[in-house]
């Protein structure tokens, strides 16, 4: 089996990307001390509202921006329950993924059902080919040998997606917000009594997250697949909090663990296209995410030991 | 504030949250309802609501029906043994939430025993299902080890494991165990002896594992309020720090509850199969484990509560399977009305001025109390 074919990287970027987007999500809210495992409810609403959204409109960039803005919605309302109610916010972010996953096939119901006549159970029926987000080939680099095919040909959303890993770098790093956004984080008391906004702060930081995640969810139902069906995230949410501690809570080191998921399951995709049983091929990113949790957090064990010995002798 | 009125503001907010949460099913109804004018929606929406909450104890004609009354009875098993065990992990602080992994683990392992033990006869029923739960419990030291020693997220964990266990043991079905004469995937049956008796014959398979489930709440009980190792989880999940700088080996606690809880998950994903069906079919995870959650939010964490919150969630699951079939409304309108009351309950300021108020009132009442009687005292002196 000869796996390293630039198929194979293509499709690395192609199944990362849903993962990184929400693991850019997971950054801001991490930095912003707002730890939101809603994610997965989030990107199961979007990718619903968003193949419905360009079904209505026929037009995928209306999809996407209803997506987008379902995602904003969803976190600001989480926002409201766990900043202003004080609910603990594992709990509002487990509510979320319950609407997510039981909610989502209600509303799919429901929604076709008075506006088509007749009540689906998913959405694939009804995002074509010109519904899809399109893909772009880049001019110049499309003509590079091995490289060309792995980078070009990705969806708009892709591209924008590694744009984002930059944007969210300068973001955190060179703009006030995100001075603001990482001093609430580390320490909303301090940040407070220097006039910071924290609840503001906060809600700016879980919206941001929303809006990624909605993205990441337009993605998967209106490129990666043809529409949304249920379940269809399937822990990527989850994956992108543990990649999200595995870069270290840094954008760039993120992405990189984005694309370490992103390669398990390439890799798995094609070892069941051997012929193995897929469910025994399945697993693999979610045991990833369990290994490389550990690993990370080993060395940064040894590293805070080292840290120490430094500092005595 | 006074013990009657901190109870009474207890009862008001739960109320409210599910006052709140019916409306909201309400309005959701209201959209869904067949009819043609607004008004016929209206009335429709009253009939399936009335489905709803109604119909999961009466018939059409008013009168008590047993077997939707056993219905939701042998609804409430596995949430019970789920919601035991979020209990006793949510106490510790430990968000773990693999209690929907471990009772399909649970299961499978109670059913395999059940089909391939050597021996046969009531025993093989009770081992059948301590394997279960001993399987979820040796399951759950991944992350409950991983967490104590390395500080490794115990909530990415076991939710990376609930998938994790539905992937292997679809492989181990399908490579292996499976029924192959069978047009589903499905193994061979259980041993008969394995069986767990029935409580009513009437179809509801409301079985005796129901009085195992109130006699596990009473235990979880005593030991979570009148032990050390019970007081250890709760004060853990309090104040950690606190625990560990009076000495309390809190690792060895958050190991334990975790594993407990595991425990009583698996417990009760074999005590649903071998009461419930007599071959292993499931294929996909079973949601016991995330209404579990919800059992363990509404019951506060304390396991005394935990059947009266299964029996209204098993209560509301019923009445929104009777409403879809009889009103055309999708039974997973659950999912949101659960999660609505779910979130209220959570809610700590939710209705924090009404419970100002009353704390206000109940201080005033003492003050002018104490006022009269020192009046009365000077009245007499």
């Amino acid at each position: 089996m000869n796996i390293l074919t630039t198929d194979f990287f293509f499709s690395i970027i192609r199944i990362a990307t849903p993962i990184l987007l929400a693991t850019l999500a997971a950054v801001i809210g991490e930095k912003g001390g707002v730890s939101n495992i809603g994610l997965e409810g989030i990107m199961m609403m979007s990718a619903l509202f968003g193949s419905l959204g360009a079904y209505w409109t026929g037009s995928w960039l209306a999809g996407l921006l209803i997506a987008a803005a379902f995602g904003i919605v969803e976190a600001l309302l989480m926002g409201f329950f766990a900043f202003n109610l004080k609910t603990n916010i594992i709990l509002v972010g487990t509510a979320i993924n319950m609407i997510g996953s039981g909610g989502t096939i209600f509303l799919v119901k429901v929604i076709t059902n008075s506006t088509m006549g007749q009540s689906l159970t998913s959405t694939t029926s009804l995002i074509t080919k010109s519904l899809q987000i399109p893909s772009v080939q880049i001019p110049l680099i499309k003509d590079i040998p091995v490289i060309g095919p792995v980078i070009s040909g990705h969806s708009v959303l892709t591209y924008l997606a590694f744009l984002l890993v930059w944007v969210t770098y300068v973001l955190l790093y060179k703009t006030p917000l995100g001075l603001n956004i990482r001093s609430v984080g580390e320490n909303p008391n301090a940040a407070s009594s220097v006039g910071v906004s924290v609840m503001k702060i906060r809600y700016i930081t879980i919206g941001i997250g929303g809006l990624m995640a909605g993205l990441g969810g337009a993605y998967m139902s209106m490129y990666y697949a043809m529409g949304w069906s249920l379940d269809m995230v399937a822990g990527r949410g989850f994956i992108a909090l543990a990649a999200q501690s595995m870069g270290g809570g840094e954008p760039v080191g993120s992405m990189l663990a984005a694309l370490v998921f992103g390669f398990a399951q390439a890799l798995g995709i094609k070892v069941s296209a051997t012929g193995v049983d897929s469910n025994l091929v399945a697993p693999i990113p979610y045991i990833v995410t369990i290994l490389s949790l550990v690993v990370f957090a080993i060395n940064q064990r040894r590293r805070e030991k080292k840290r120490h010995a430094s500092a005595l002798g | 504030m006074s013990k009657k009125n901190n109870t009474k503001f207890t009862i008001i907010r739960a109320l409210a949250a599910m006052g709140i949460a019916l409306l909201v099913a309400f309005l959701l109804i209201l959209v869904s309802a067949d009819g043609a004018g607004v008004g016929e929606k209206f009335s429709n929406s009253i009939k399936a609501l009335r489905e709803m909450l109604v119909s999961p104890l009466f018939r059409k004609n008013g009168t008590f029906s047993m077997k939707n009354f056993s219905d939701v009875l042998a609804g409430m098993i596995p949430i019970m043994f789920t919601g035991l065990a979020t209990c006793i992990m949510f106490s510790a602080n430990q968000f773990n939430l693999g209690a929907e992994g471990g009772i399909m683990l649970g299961a499978f392992v109670t059913a395999v025993v059940a089909i391939y033990a050597p021996f046969d006869g009531p025993l093989l029923m009770v081992a059948a299902v301590l394997a279960g739960g001993l399987a979820v419990a040796v399951m759950m030291l991944i992350p409950a080890v991983l967490k104590a020693t390395l500080g490794v997220s115990e909530m990415v964990n076991s939710l990376m494991l609930n998938y994790v266990i539905m992937y292997v043991l679809n492989f181990l079905m399908n490579s292996y165990l499976a029924d192959t004469s069978k047009g589903i995937t499905q193994t061979y049956a259980f041993k008969e002896k394995a069986l767990i008796p029935q409580m009513i014959n009437n179809g509801s398979r409301l079985s005796w594992g129901f009085m195992v489930g109130i006699i596990m709440v009473v235990l979880c009980w005593l030991f979570m309020y009148r032990t050390r190792w019970g007081y250890g989880i709760r004060m853990t999940g309090i104040n950690q720090p606190f625990m560990m700088y009076s000495g309390m080996n809190v690792p060895m606690i958050i190991i334990i509850s975790q594993v407990l809880g595991g425990f009583l998950a698996g417990m009760g994903g074999g005590i649903e199969m071998l009461g419930r069906y007599n071959v292993y079919n499931w294929s996909a995870l079973p949601g016991y484990g995330w209404t579990g959650i919800t059992v363990a939010i509404l019951s506060g964490n304390n396991p005394i509560f935990v059947p009266l919150a299964a029996f209204f969630m098993s209560y509301l699951t019923k009445g929104c399977t009777l409403m879809s079939t009889n009103a055309n409304v999708p039974a997973q309108l659950i999912s949101i009305i659960q999660a609505v009351i779910f979130i209220f309950f959570a809610a700590q300021q939710f209705l924090s001025r009404y419970r100002q108020k009353l704390v206000v009132k109940s201080a005033q009442e003492e003050l002018a109390a104490k006022k009269a009687a020192e009046a009365g005292e000077g009245g007499n002196a």
